[in-house]
């Protein structure tokens, strides 16, 4: 039987991911259907959908180097087809390496690889990074940062050893400014974007946090809002406005329960299908 | 004394990495009947100083041993070859019928010694399987991370296990043997480059040229 993604938003699970689970739950927050797609199914489905997710995890081991074997996988073609017609999608960290691998981003010329999600590069450490960090809204104009205020600080997860945006041509870095293609900046917890360790947190060019194709309705981002989705996924030590909320939320179950700093990223999706009348 | 090394590291067991690659390749990138071949080793350039030959090996060959960032002897074979020398040519007993077995480079070999305590070469995929239509020619391509500072830590963590020799370079990266049908060479080396460097969703697939570089170290025609 034919599965249905009728004004469902579809997570793809690759072989390797962990974090779909989470992800969907977290866009059902908001309001939004939520169906998961295995890489092996038939693509077709997905012309029904009104979003795509790639989420994070190891698809494939991360064998040969993150996302890449994704990338060629026949879903991708699909996911190529609809990204290329307007549909929004949103890949989060390992998700992100999928986009990036596949040329959907930064989208110049569209599937060429113009960019890499490489290695860590951190201050006496190497290898895999996993903590809260800041990050800076750039751009309000893309499908999944449309609630979020315009400079807007996020405190937010990263979970990586590969999240360097980086690429060998200075032009690309240089149409991905002049478009509005740079989503987010990592940033210290006042919002000042800085190139050191650890407000930078793995040497990403320009502070790159995410990125977005030059419509705007795909979106590469390494910090994981599905962990930021609910105040209660929030470290009770930031020294920030979402810190003290925390902090007074403990032993309330409706506070904690309450929003995060990273929901918004799901509540954006919505608003913008409901404006486009897609819902 | 100065002498330059090479280390390349296998794994003994079958290498996933390498089969997923092969997979890759052959079902969605449409090389099926053009690649033969797939090989992955770890590969040491290693420039030493030391005051003699025989002990400054001896003592490069203890440290790679010693470090799992180099060798782990539950999962690996290595060679640490000399070029350019015979120094260890007298030394071929010492390791059994490692030197027996084809050698692993590409390059001449005449002019290569080796040593190494374990040399099991596991045959997947087995180059040259199948019906073939053309020449085969198999290349050896050395990738390597762009930036300098990925590579020299290796070199003070060996250095961290010397006495008395010392490393003064190395380089550090991943050698894939890929061995593909062609016309003649130039139409093989083309079809290598396709598959090594990732341009496109559509070609390409062993490194990422915007933090990565490679070079066709050694190639060769094959019977």
């Amino acid at each position: 039987m034919k599965r249905n993604f009728s004004r469902k938003v579809a997570v793809i699970q690759f072989p390797g991911v962990n974090c779909e689970y989470e992800t969907a739950r977290a866009i059902r927050t908001v309001g939004l259907e939520v169906g998961l797609f295995r890489w092996n199914e038939d693509p077709a489905v997905l012309d029904d959908a009104v979003a795509i997710v790639l989420p994070g995890g190891f698809s494939y081991q991360d064998r040969i180097r993150a996302g890449v074997v994704a990338a060629k996988d026949r879903v991708m073609d699909k996911v190529s087809e609809l990204a290329a017609a307007g549909m929004p999608v949103l890949g989060i960290c390992n998700g992100a390496q999928v986009l990036v691998e596949s040329g959907f981003v930064p989208g110049l010329q569209w599937e060429s690889v113009e960019l890499a999600l490489a290695p860590n590069i951190m201050e006496d450490r190497s290898g895999y990074y996993c903590r809260w960090v800041y990050s800076r809204l750039e751009e309000t104009r893309t499908a999944w940062t449309g609630s979020f205020s315009e400079g807007a600080v996020i405190p937010i997860p990263i979970a990586h050893a590969e999240g360097r945006f980086v690429t060998e041509n200075e032009k690309v870095l240089k149409a991905m400014k002049e478009n509005g293609q740079i989503v987010l900046r990592y940033c210290d917890s006042t919002g000042v974007v800085d190139g050191s360790f650890p407000a930078n947190p793995n040497g990403s060019m320009d502070n790159i946090a995410a990125a977005c194709n030059r419509e705007g309705n795909v979106v590469a981002m390494m910090p994981h809002p599905e962990r930021a989705t609910w105040l209660r996924q929030v470290p009770e030590n930031l020294p920030d406005e979402w810190g003290r909320r925390r902090r007074k939320g403990a032993g309330n179950i409706d506070l904690l329960e309450g929003e995060g700093p990273g929901r918004k990223f799901f509540t954006s999706l919505l608003e913008r299908l409901k404006q486009g009348g897609v819902l | 004394m100065k002498a330059k090394l090479e280390l390349w590291v296998g794994l003994k067991v079958i290498d996933l990495v390498t089969q997923t690659a092969w997979m890759t390749f052959t079902e969605k990138l449409n090389y099926e009947g053009i690649l033969r071949g797939l090989r992955r080793y770890s590969y040491f350039g290693i420039e030493v100083e030391g005051e003699e030959f025989e002990g400054t090996v001896e003592e490069i060959d203890r440290a790679i041993q010693l470090d799992s960032a180099f060798t782990n002897q539950n999962k690996h074979f290595y060679r640490l070859l000399a070029a350019g020398t015979d120094a260890l040519a007298g030394q071929d007993g010492r390791h059994g019928d490692d030197l027996s077995l084809s050698v692993l480079l590409a390059s001449d070999s005449s002019s290569l010694s080796s040593r190494g305590t374990l040399a099991i070469e596991r045959d997947y995929p087995a180059a040259g399987r199948g019906e073939r239509n053309g020449r085969l020619f198999s290349f050896d391509c050395l990738i390597r991370p762009s930036l300098r500072d990925r590579e020299l830590p290796y070199m003070e963590r060996l250095n961290g296990r010397l006495d008395g020799a010392k490393v003064t370079d190395i380089v550090a990266g991943e050698v894939l043997r890929i061995t593909v049908e062609g016309a003649d060479i130039e139409e093989a080396a083309n079809i290598v480059d396709g598959m090594v460097v990732t341009r496109s969703r559509r070609e390409g697939l062993l490194m990422n040229p915007h933090y990565q570089r490679y070079e066709v170290i050694a190639s060769k025609e094959l019977s």
